[in-house]
């Protein structure tokens, strides 16, 4: 198989002038991944600074509940409060072992910006962060975050004003500084070797829960689940599972207000195979074979294409792709703060919700893991204005 | 013989360079686009870039941006694209090569593409997100009688990919004057001399230089090296500042065209 590709899903589909560039971050990563000397330190990174491992949480009102253990897997109690900086300390000290003294990086929800802002204020790098204005707007509080960081935020109006705009500006401005900057992605998107780093840099995710699991029950989970956007946290969660093929793998995309009312980000549920963002992989698309607008109460979510493994593991069907509406995510979310005092990101909770659904059909010996990628600080505001009824920008 | 390399002989032959001029399709409307690609085959235009709007146009400037966005929302579509060549090829035999992103073709399916660019008299295609690697999917395609060129484009910092991306090129080669985008204004690239120079000697094929070119004058440095100029960016926003006034286009080309010669 070609390296570059999952399948029919990957490539490099990027201007010439970024060619050289994907060749030198491929080589320096490849060069990093077997420096023992890169490892320690990013290991050193991500104990002391960033808090890991995070634990494995047994949920225990909500197993009782659902009939079915409910581990819960803390990336909501990283350093910067999401899975995020996993994968940010990783590029960026790759970034630092390249000689690069700028970094730039796109955002939805902001955690990813938040995260790379963090990254560069520590090891001394200059940061501009691109995010939609309609982001800009729902995330107020990490843009603050962001700038008290020291980070530049960039509020870009182009397109849908979300997630997708801000990459394609990240990508514009990458294709003219090259030379001297290093862009930190934050999902499992981008042309290869991107959609590889980020799996690599996330992958800490499962490592460590398998092996909590398999302490405190001595096997493997039943079923594993996880949000999927651009897909960089499940990646992570699925990474160390996908050979077990006894384990159950399902990603959760965005169903906004339902499939069938064209809005939502269910990229894999209703995507037709495309290239965006350098990547060949499903994406949604009007019937011109433009990029159509994701729509998620989940500005994490609200993209609408999707990692390229991810489409390969859709198509060879080792995971399974679900979808979960705004309603039910906000569900989900309640019911994680009033059973079990844990606010997670809106993101997070739509993995919740389906594994609420899930947990109905399983055993009370069973027991699955679902990843809480992120905590929902960041979301207060849009969930007070849904519960009021106030409306939410979607 | 294809419309491009007839076209670049007939100029080596007469020692000029080529004009070559970018514009969004389907601005200001389907048929305004064709008046203006009439006007320019009489000012003395040598290729018409043909911008097929979409979404995502992640190499492109502001100015382009922005055009793709007013031509999708005018129902600009690459079936109606096609059509503008269609309805040109009745009158006019101006070589036209496609700007367009990758999706667009697929979307359309790869080979249906370039049946269609057949069918109706496309001459090249400029495919900014599909670089050399990626080429090999359609170019099984296009090796078809009549079939559109795929236009190679080199970058300056592509430096030791050049021989490779120029073995197989035909038409012209596509010199990225500076890192980035569509659209900044004349500010080339620091090795710019060096780099055309390299690309000059390793190509067989007549070399084009574009991006951030407003006039003959920004090219006048380099003018012994290359064989010709792409504007793009500038054009649009002339063409919109005139309101399309075709006087105003064939003036702008044929004075370009002139002080480039």
């Amino acid at each position: 198989m070609d390296k570059y590709y999952y399948g029919k899903f990957g490539g490099r589909y990027v201007p010439e002038s970024l060619i050289n560039t994907l060749d030198e971050l491929e080589a320096a990563f490849e060069a990093a991944k077997i420096d023992e000397e890169f490892q320690k330190e990013l290991a050193y990174y991500l104990k002391d600074y960033v808090g890991r491992e995070t634990p494995l949480y047994l949920a225990e009102r909500l197993s009782k509940k659902y009939g079915t253990k409910i581990y819960l897997k803390r990336e909501d109690l990283n350093h910067t409060g999401a899975h995020k900086i996993n994968n940010v300390i990783g590029q960026i000290l790759l970034a630092k072992r390249m000689g690069k003294k700028k970094v730039i990086a796109e955002t939805g929800a902001g955690q990813h910006g938040v995260a790379t802002a963090t990254g560069a204020a520590l090891f001394n790098m200059e940061c501009t962060v691109y995010m939609g204005e309609e982001d800009v707007q729902r995330q107020a509080l990490n843009v603050f975050r962001m700038e008290m960081l020291g980070a530049k935020v960039v509020s870009v109006k182009s397109g849908s004003n979300t997630l997708k705009d801000a990459t394609n500006e990240a990508i514009r401005t990458w294709a003219k500084t090259a030379e001297d900057t290093f862009y930190v992605i934050g999902s499992a998107v981008g042309p290869y070797p991107y959609p590889k780093m980020v799996k690599e840099f996330q992958s800490i995710i499962s490592k460590e829960a398998k092996v909590q699991f398999k302490e405190k029950e001595g096997r493997l989970p039943d079923t594993v689940i996880a949000c999927v956007g651009g897909g960089s946290n499940s990646i992570g969660m699925f990474a160390e599972f996908l050979e077990e093929k006894e384990v159950e793998l399902i990603g959760v995309e965005a169903a906004g207000l339902g499939i069938d009312t064209r809005k939502h980000a269910s990229a894999m549920a209703l995507g037709k195979p495309g290239t965006l963002h350098g990547m060949r992989s499903y994406l949604l698309q009007d019937a011109d074979g433009n990029v159509e607008l994701a729509h998620s109460i989940s500005a994490g979510l609200d993209y609408p294409g999707v990692g390229p493994e991810h489409a390969y593991l859709r198509d060879s069907k080792r995971v399974e792709y679900v979808s979960i509406t705004d309603a039910e995510a906000m569900e989900a979310l309640k019911e994680l703060c009033e059973l079990e005092g844990i606010i997670p990101a809106i993101e997070s909770a739509h993995a919740l919700a389906y594994a609420f659904k899930k947990a109905t059909t399983m055993k009370p010996e069973q027991a699955m893991i679902v990843c809480l990628s992120g905590r929902g600080d960041k979301d207060v505001h849009t969930v007070s204005n849904y519960f009021s009824g106030k409306g939410y920008l979607n | 013989m294809n419309r491009i390399e007839e076209r670049l002989k007939e100029l080596a032959k007469q020692n000029k360079k080529a004009l070559i001029t970018y514009m969004t399709a389907g601005l200001p409307s389907l048929e305004g686009c064709k008046d203006i690609i009439m006007a320019q085959d009489e000012a003395g235009t040598d290729i018409i870039e043909l911008g097929v709007p979409f979404s995502d146009p992640v190499a492109d400037g502001p100015v382009i941006q922005e055009a793709s966005y007013e031509a999708i929302q005018l129902g600009t579509n690459v079936t109606k694209v096609f059509q503008i060549v269609s309805e040109v090829r009745k009158d006019s035999q101006i070589p036209i090569v496609f700007m367009l992103y990758y999706n667009t073709i697929l979307y359309y399916g790869v080979s249906e593409f370039v049946d269609k660019c057949i069918e109706v008299g496309v001459d090249g295609l400029i495919i900014p997100d599909l670089p050399y690697e990626e080429q090999g999917e359609i170019n099984e395609f296009l090796g078809k009688e009549e079939a559109p060129i795929l236009i190679q484009l080199v970058s300056p910092v592509s430096k030791q990919r050049i021989p490779t991306l120029l073995r197989d090129a035909r038409g012209f080669v596509y010199c990225v004057s500076s890192m980035g985008v569509t659209g900044q204004s004349a500010t080339f690239h620091k090795d710019i001399i060096t780099y055309l120079e390299e690309v000059k000697k390793e190509s067989k094929i007549p070399v084009m230089m574009g991006f951030g070119i407003r006039s003959a004058k920004d090219v006048a440095p380099m003018k012994n090296i290359i064989d010709g100029a792409i504007v793009g960016s500038h054009f649009i926003k002339i063409m919109k500042e005139a309101n399309y006034d075709l006087n105003s286009i064939k003036e702008y080309c044929s004075i370009f065209k002139e002080e480039l010669n």
